[in-house]
């Protein structure tokens, strides 16, 4: 009897070592090591001891890396609004059709999931090149005269983030809006509250968790995309993620690329946070689970 | 009415740029150019004579299966202890084993190039696949999990009264009804683990470039022919046709948004 129950004690972790041992070794152990090397000098002095701050006062010292900080925030910032905006009204649609159009807009919207980022990325590449698609259109319409700025610009960038990242608002946003009752909103329409008035007062709230989590999904992916933005904006693009493979992989300089990795997360998560709480405040709810 | 307007613009927002890779892969000149000149096929076949671009392709495809496949593998008995041991700090593993999902994925990039580095396996395949195995568990975990706490217990408990042994009963009884969300979570798991970029751009060696890195080159270097929209159209059409195949027998949306 002692025997089986020492098994049925020990199964459950000799089933769960494997994965356990995995994300030891190659997710948490590289992770603190990254963290330490971002404490350490590239060239310490002879007799220091390991511990230096001089990778973090050098790029909270500098302006040029609050600045870069502040554009790929603001890069996060924008992405994320319009990946939602689009997203939910996506997402609206799909759960409210069915057949042939729901298998297209299905298909249509989620495919950067399903096809490389690069092909993606290329196709935009490709529409905004100077003398491309979009600006022989706009030319032919008259709107405009004389080669686009808009391959190297910000707003580009925004709009193939945004491209990148509708597919996992959608896919959030929809399991969300499927568990909004249809009884509650024919409520609403039967005590006379206009389309803008029912989306504001019951659908919003109603698929807050799922806003919540599409946005922290989306906006921690747009902030820490290196492909987009060193295609898009190319090599001279002042983003986080840019500089990051910069120092490691030119510079090699793994501690300064190290301490800006770690910046990087910590304000992703001190925003997630953020954005948990206030919108737990502002809906007097309970705790959402995060992603 | 304009609900619906928007979203077939935002439908053809999101084709134009995959759509748009074919007439300019269909140009009989070198470079890329739109409109295309000349019509021609000639890229396409170019395709399967660029064999830098080939064996990075075999390599991308041998590197999702075995990092799926291992995921998968490595999941399922973690699930099922998960889901019915009461074990102390479950919810504390469950994080742990989820947690590659939270951070950026450049910071873990970043964290292996020189942990493999430590260990002396910088620039190795095997590397690689232990980086996408990291990041395709929580993945492949979160969606067994969900058929696993589906299931209904009482028909192992029949087959055990009934006198079938542990191993009978999860062959015969528990794997057929898991079978679904298994596939689903492999095939899954292979799609994103052969589209991913981030990993294999920090830590594959020169030599041993994965299809997206190989294309990611040649579009970043510069001196692009139309070979790689060429690939690229033919990764869009292969993407499209698996996802509806996917969406007709499994169903995309289950699986996808699954466990959120």
């Amino acid at each position: 009897m002692d025997g089986t129950s020492g098994l049925r004690r020990v199964a459950p972790l000799l089933f769960i070592a494997p994965v356990i041992v995995l994300m030891a070794a190659f997710f948490a152990l590289p992770v603190a090591d990254l963290l330490s090397m971002s404490f350490q000098a590239k060239h310490p002095e002879a007799g220091a001891g390991g511990f230096s701050l001089v990778n973090y006062a050098k790029i909270l010292g500098d302006l040029w890396y609050w600045q870069m900080l502040g554009n790929s925030l603001a890069l996060g910032f924008c992405a994320t609004l319009t990946s939602l905006a689009i997203g939910y009204a996506v997402a609206w649609r799909l759960t409210h059709c069915g057949g042939w159009e729901r298998t297209l807009i299905a298909l249509a919207c989620l495919l950067p999931i399903f096809v490389n980022v690069i092909v993606g990325i290329l196709g935009w590449y490709i529409l905004m090149l100077p003398f491309g698609v979009i600006q022989q259109a706009l030319d032919a319409l008259g709107l405009i005269h004389g080669p686009l700025r808009w391959l190297r610009s910000f707003w580009a960038l925004v709009g193939v983030l945004t491209y990148e990242h509708v597919p996992f608002a959608v896919l959030i946003l929809a399991a969300s809006l499927q568990n909004v009752p249809a009884d509650k909103i024919a409520a609403a329409r039967i005590l006379g509250a206009s389309g803008p008035r029912i989306l504001w007062t019951v659908l919003l709230p109603l698929s807050m968790p799922g806003i919540v989590a599409s946005s922290i999904l989306v906006f921690s992916l747009s902030v820490s995309s290196y492909l987009v933005p060193i295609l898009i904006t190319g090599p001279r693009g002042q983003f986080i993620p840019i500089s990051i493979y910069s120092y490691a992989a030119e510079l090699l300089d793994w501690n300064m690329a190290g301490a800006l990795a770690f910046i990087l997360l910590v304000v992703v998560v001190v925003l997630t946070y953020l954005f948990i709480a206030l919108s737990n405040r502002l809906t007097r709810r309970g705790e959402w689970s995060m992603v | 009415m304009i609900l619906r307007v928007f979203v077939y613009i935002v439908v053809a927002l999101m084709v134009a740029p995959i759509i748009v890779t074919l007439p300019v892969a269909l140009t009989s000149a070198g470079i890329i150019r739109f409109p295309p000149q000349g019509l021609s096929l000639q890229w396409f076949i170019g395709i399967f004579q660029d064999q830098l671009l080939m064996a990075a392709a075999w390599r991308s495809f041998l590197l999702a299966t075995l990092a799926a496949g291992a995921a998968v593998v490595i999941s399922i008995p973690c699930a099922f202890a998960i889901e019915r041991s009461r074990m102390p700090g479950r919810t504390a593993m469950e994080t742990l084993i989820t947690s590659p999902r939270t951070i950026p994925q450049i910071v873990l990039a970043l964290g292996l190039l020189i942990w493999f580095e430590t260990l002396g396996m910088a620039e190795t395949f095997f590397g690689l696949v232990l980086a996408h195995l990291v990041v395709s568990v929580p993945f492949a975990f979160r969606t067994v999990l969900v058929s696993v706490s589906g299931l209904d217990r009482r028909l192992e408990w029949s087959s055990a009264i009934l006198g079938a042994g542990p191993l009978q009963t999860f062959f015969r009884v528990t794997a057929p009804q898991i079978k679904t969300g298994v596939i689903a979570a492999f095939i899954f798991t292979f799609i994103l683990s052969f589209n991913n970029v981030t990993l294999a751009l920090f830590l594959s060696g020169i030599g041993e470039r994965t299809l997206p890195v190989e294309m990611f080159q040649r579009m970043y270097v510069g001196g692009m022919t139309p070979v790689i929209p060429a690939a690229a159209f033919v990764l869009a059409v292969v993407g499209a046709v698996l996802f509806v195949v996917l969406d007709r027998t499994i169903g995309v949306f289950r699986y996808l948004a699954g466990g959120e």
